[in-house]
């Protein structure tokens, strides 16, 4: 049976919105290896589980010892997306997929707008005004620069225009979370999520040792090294180690200058998923667009999103129900990656080679260049105190 | 065609492919918990009790 024959089959049987959750007896089985995979990969709140992959990382880090004041594992980005994806993915390639778990996965498709939805309390743009002009100038330019970039270079590398999108957001935006959250907006194949994560992941690795070393070598005060890390590195525990690399006192300053990077972060999956959606609608018929292919128009669920981070920089939802909506949120993704991690193989993760890995290094590196030449001119010119 | 044994269960549902009015239902669905979840969590602070 083929994807347009169960497409058929959907249709005949529908009877309301509602028919997306299919049987109980149907979703169960999934369900609850959705549920086990999330409660065993990460500390969520309500369940009492200390058997996590999250603690057992936790328990390592303290082991293994600080590194430039991170946790090891917090700068490999372990977190609550790709502990359960993990997990999931080595279950899948070690034990397989049972047949009845699968309309139970299928969930990951509604869980993923309700994540989404869910994460537009987390980005107030007021908590970054107190960092003044410069660093917000600098943040935002280098938000658009970087995505744009690295669109283009992946043309020039002939990329899968969807892994190139998927790279562009996870770079642009310092934040491997991206690489996820634009599966859904542009289609992208879970394998090539994965790779552009791991690209993304790999050559903060890489810049994390190669920032402090050329920040030092043109001279910047520890102040510009802070932003230039929040910006040139990104991927939060990342920055902070090149930052803590270089001084005590550029660490501290990339902890203030975070929040920069961190607030805007909507706007660069925004920018990938419309520049890639309007490049799909002005070239219909070429077969070779494949990013964004397959959605129509403007997805609602974008949109209710986009509003309520309007609502959210109107500083509608407060503390402490901005915390208990991350938790949502959380358990929400915790949900989705282990079905992401259960959907594929290492494989399909490989296959993909090193195209990608080339075009994060050639934007990334670029993107360094840019950016200290610009943090330089800052500082000489004053816009950008000592 | 080669049936994908990750995600493809032999009556050939396959769980990762997300189109037309399946995909729109569940899109509708993932905007009400949602907005709901999200509701019910801030109305209960504006009202004391969180």
């Amino acid at each position: 049976m083929n994807t347009d024959s169960m497409a058929i089959n959907y249709d005949l049987g529908r009877k309301s919105w509602f028919s997306a959750l299919y049987g109980l007896k149907a979703v169960l089985p999934g369900l609850l290896a959705m549920f086990f995979v999330a409660i065993f990969s990460n500390n969520l709140a309500g369940v009492p589980n200390p058997f996590t992959l999250q603690n057992l990382f936790a328990w390592l880090d303290g082991v293994i010892g600080p590194v430039h004041h991170q946790s090891f594992f917090q700068v490999l980005n372990s977190n609550f997306v790709w502990n359960p994806l993990l997990l999931g993915l080595i279950i899948g390639n070690v034990f397989g997929v049972p047949d009845c778990w699968k309309r139970g996965l299928s969930y990951i498709h509604m869980l993923m707008p309700l994540g989404i939805i869910m994460l537009a309390p987390h980005f107030m743009i007021g908590h970054a005004f107190k960092l003044g002009a410069a660093p917000i100038l600098i943040c935002t330019v280098f938000l658009f620069l970087t995505a744009t970039m690295t669109l283009w270079i992946s043309k020039l590398f002939k990329l899968d225009d969807r892994h190139g999108s998927i790279i562009a957001g996870g770079l642009a935006t310092g934040d491997p979370h991206v690489c996820a959250i634009l599966m859904p907006l542009i289609k992208a194949k879970g394998g090539q999520v994965v790779h552009s994560t791991a690209c993304v992941i790999g050559f903060g690795l890489v810049s994390m040792f190669l920032l402090p070393v050329l920040g030092d070598w043109i001279g910047l005060t520890p102040k510009a090294m802070g932003l230039a890390s929040v910006v040139g590195v990104g991927n939060n525990a990342q920055s902070l180690f090149a930052a803590f690399g270089s001084s005590y006192e550029a660490g501290r300053w990339a902890t203030w200058y975070d929040v920069g990077r961190h607030v805007i972060m909507p706007a660069g999956f925004l920018y990938v998923f419309i520049v890639m959606f309007v490049r799909k609608l002005k070239r219909r018929d070429d077969e070779t667009v494949m990013a964004t292919r397959g959605i129509k128009t403007f997805p609602i669920w974008l949109g209710v999103f986009v509003f309520l981070w309007v609502l959210t920089c109107l500083h509608l939802f407060k503390e402490p129900a901005h915390h208990a909506i991350f938790e949502m949120v959380k358990w929400d993704f915790s949900l989705a990656a282990g079905a992401l991690g259960l959907s594929m193989s290492f494989r399909e993760i490989t296959q993909h080679g090193f195209k990608g890995v080339a075009v994060t290094a050639v934007a990334g590196v670029l993107r360094i260049v840019l950016l200290l030449a610009a943090i330089a001119l800052c500082a000489k010119t004053g816009l950008l105190a000592a | 065609m080669t049936r994908h044994t990750h995600t493809t269960d032999e009556t050939g549902f396959d769980y990762m492919t997300n189109k037309g009015v399946e995909e729109q239902d569940r899109d509708t669905l993932g905007i009400l918990f949602a907005v709901a979840i999200m509701a019910v969590i801030t109305v209960s602070q504006y009202l004391g009790l969180l």
